[in-house]
């Protein structure tokens, strides 16, 4: 109960951490010029047991979605941007489920970024309506693999 | 298909009950409310894993039990089929196929194909537009189940650009209220005009492919529908189906159907900011059935309506047969005793003993004895059938 207490976000990334600045962040032996975007605490924990992704996260706190009042404000996309915007960042990976508000996000933070990095997606093999959380880990494996280049033509 | 067995637990009025179709042709008979239409929703949500009388699963559970089961055996040309289905009081439900529990419920659709008919489908002719979008939806759901999910899509992204309209539209009239200048604009309006561009192009996207797809549908359909009009009619009468979509369709191209959505958007801009809604796409689609280029709702006797409802009822017969390749399972509830003997014997005919027809009904001194010869007649009394000699 106590130890659950003091868990807070790491002012970097917004994973949960006990730290200011969280483990993964501070890890010196991680590709800092790569960030990995998901919507949740629980997708960085994922994509941690995948042992494939050797890059930094950036969590968003929850999806776009108007009916319960989360606009791109009530997001951890601004810090994002200035993240992006103000460190040498190679790539931006956007992981988050292609749920109609994951893709709305997802388009959204990736017209964000665009002017700053490549932005690619992760292509998703998940099942339907199934969250991060629940792929499999060689699925999200193969996943970050092949991942794409975001486009935003149509479908 | 075939239907062999069914087999319904806490489900509605039935506490346990088996039961083994042994005709092409089964009469339920039995007093108001005592479970006919139940065991009929019992093979619906089997087809469509819905009900047309319930969206909560909790109506359709025992009153005072936990979990609802319904088990089926399907025969079909390619083998024999186990369905089964549990449903709890919160909602979650499983489905199974062979003993096997299914991860999306998608895979479920389209295993057992039935077409409906009840006193309500006259509805489709009188009732509003919404009615014959789902109506058109629910065959689109049995032809290419697929479907189920491009639609849910839609209307999710529907619902989502509503909730967004309705906020800028109330941002707008407390602006109007407290502030004379609309230079008060906060940092979340600023970037909501490229927040509801996402929605929109989305729903062009999602749009696009609910309206081709109603399209193709009625295409395949109207020509079924059209001859068995005229063979019920006596050929007097000429029908015409016409699918009116919101957003015009031009030619078969996707690119060029989301760009006019799009354009139509643009133009409607204003008025949607204004209502606070989504005024544009097939969710506003109406499907005009015309007799003798009179609007049907309009023309004439019920008589004439019922025509038209049984005529698109054994066209939906046909086409699920020629797409799928199996004859559907048809469901008559109620409706079989409206229908005059000239008309029951059409059906009677039409259906012969190649789809399977579960039937119900209160007394069965309405109908021909064709129907009562052939059929499997089993009585309905407060949740247990008994069989009847
Ligand atoms: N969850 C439930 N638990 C117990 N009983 C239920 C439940 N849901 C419905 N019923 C009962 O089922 C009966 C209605 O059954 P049904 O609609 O099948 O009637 P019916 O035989 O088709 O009658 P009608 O001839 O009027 O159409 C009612 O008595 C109703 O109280
Ligand atoms: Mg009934
Ligand atoms: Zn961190």
């Amino acid at each position: 109960m106590e130890a659950k207490l003091q868990v807070g976000f790491c002012s970097v990334c917004f994973h949960l951490s006990a730290e200011p600045v969280c483990d993964i962040c501070r890890a010196p032996n991680r590709d800092s010029s790569t960030i990995c975007v998901v919507s949740d605490s629980r997708d960085v924990i994922a994509l941690e047991k995948t042992r494939e992704y050797r890059g930094k996260y950036h969590v968003l706190g929850g999806l776009i979605s108007p009916i319960d009042g989360i606009g791109p404000d009530q997001l951890n996309i601004h810090a994002l941007q200035r993240r992006v915007s103000q460190q040498k960042i190679d790539e931006v990976i956007l992981a988050i489920s292609p749920t109609v508000e994951g893709e709305t996000t997802t388009l959204f933070v990736g017209h964000l970024l665009k002017p700053f990095t490549r932005v690619t997606r992760i292509a998703f093999g998940l099942p339907m309506g199934g969250d991060l959380e629940y792929a499999d880990e060689l699925t999200l494996a193969r996943a970050l693999e092949g991942r794409r280049d975001l486009e935003f033509g149509s479908r | 298909m075939y239907l062999k067995t069914l087999h319904l637990r806490n489900f509605r009025n039935y506490p346990d009950q088996k039961v083994e179709f042994s005709a092409a042709k089964t009469i339920l008979v039995g007093n108001n409310a005592q479970g006919k239409s139940n065991l009929l929703e019992a093979v619906e949500l089997m087809s469509s894993l819905k009900s047309h009388r319930t969206s909560r699963d909790r109506d359709l559970i025992l009153d005072g039990e936990a979990i609802a089961q319904i088990t089926g055996h399907l025969r079909k040309e390619m083998g024999e089929v186990d369905l089964s289905m549990t449903l709890r009081q919160n909602g979650r439900r499983s489905v199974g196929l062979n003993g096997l529990n299914l991860r999306r419920q998608l895979d479920f659709l389209g295993t057992l194909n039935m077409v409906q008919f009840s006193s309500l489908d006259l509805d489709l002719v009188r009732g509003g537009p919404e009615q014959r979008r789902h109506w058109l939806d629910s065959l689109l759901v049995q032809l290419e189940p697929i479907y189920a999910y491009v639609l849910q899509q839609y209307n999710q992204i529907l619902r989502q650009r509503n909730a967004l309209l309705k906020g800028v539209q109330k941002s707008d009239l407390s602006r109007q209220n407290l502030f004379s200048s609309p230079e008060s604009m906060s940092e979340s309006e600023s970037s909501s005009p490229s927040e509801l561009a996402l929605w929109d192009a989305q729903l062009a996207i999602a749009g696009s492919r609910v309206i081709r797809r109603r399209a193709r549908v009625l295409q395949r359909l109207v020509p079924f529908a059209q001859s068995w009009h005229q063979a019920i009619s006596g050929s007097t009468e000429a029908l015409e189906i016409r699918y009116a979509p919101n957003v015009e369709l031009v030619d078969d191209n996707p690119e060029a159907l989301q760009k006019a959505f799009l354009d139509k958007i643009q133009q409607r801009a204003i008025v949607e900011r204004h209502q606070g809604t989504t005024i544009v796409g097939p969710h506003r689609d109406e499907v005009e059935f015309t007799i003798n280029n009179t609007p049907a709702r309009q023309y004439g006797s019920q008589g004439q309506q019922r025509t038209l409802v049984l005529a698109l009822k054994l066209a939906e017969l046909k086409l699920i047969e020629e797409v799928i390749g199996e004859s559907p399972l048809l469901l008559l509830d109620d409706v079989l005793a409206e229908l005059d003997l000239s008309r029951q014997n059409q059906l009677l005919d039409a259906i012969q003993d190649r789809f399977q027809t579960l039937i119900t009904t209160t007394h069965l001194g309405s109908f021909d004895a064709q129907w009562i010869n052939s059929s499997q007649i089993l009585e309905v009394k407060a949740g247990q059938l008994v069989r009847m000699v």
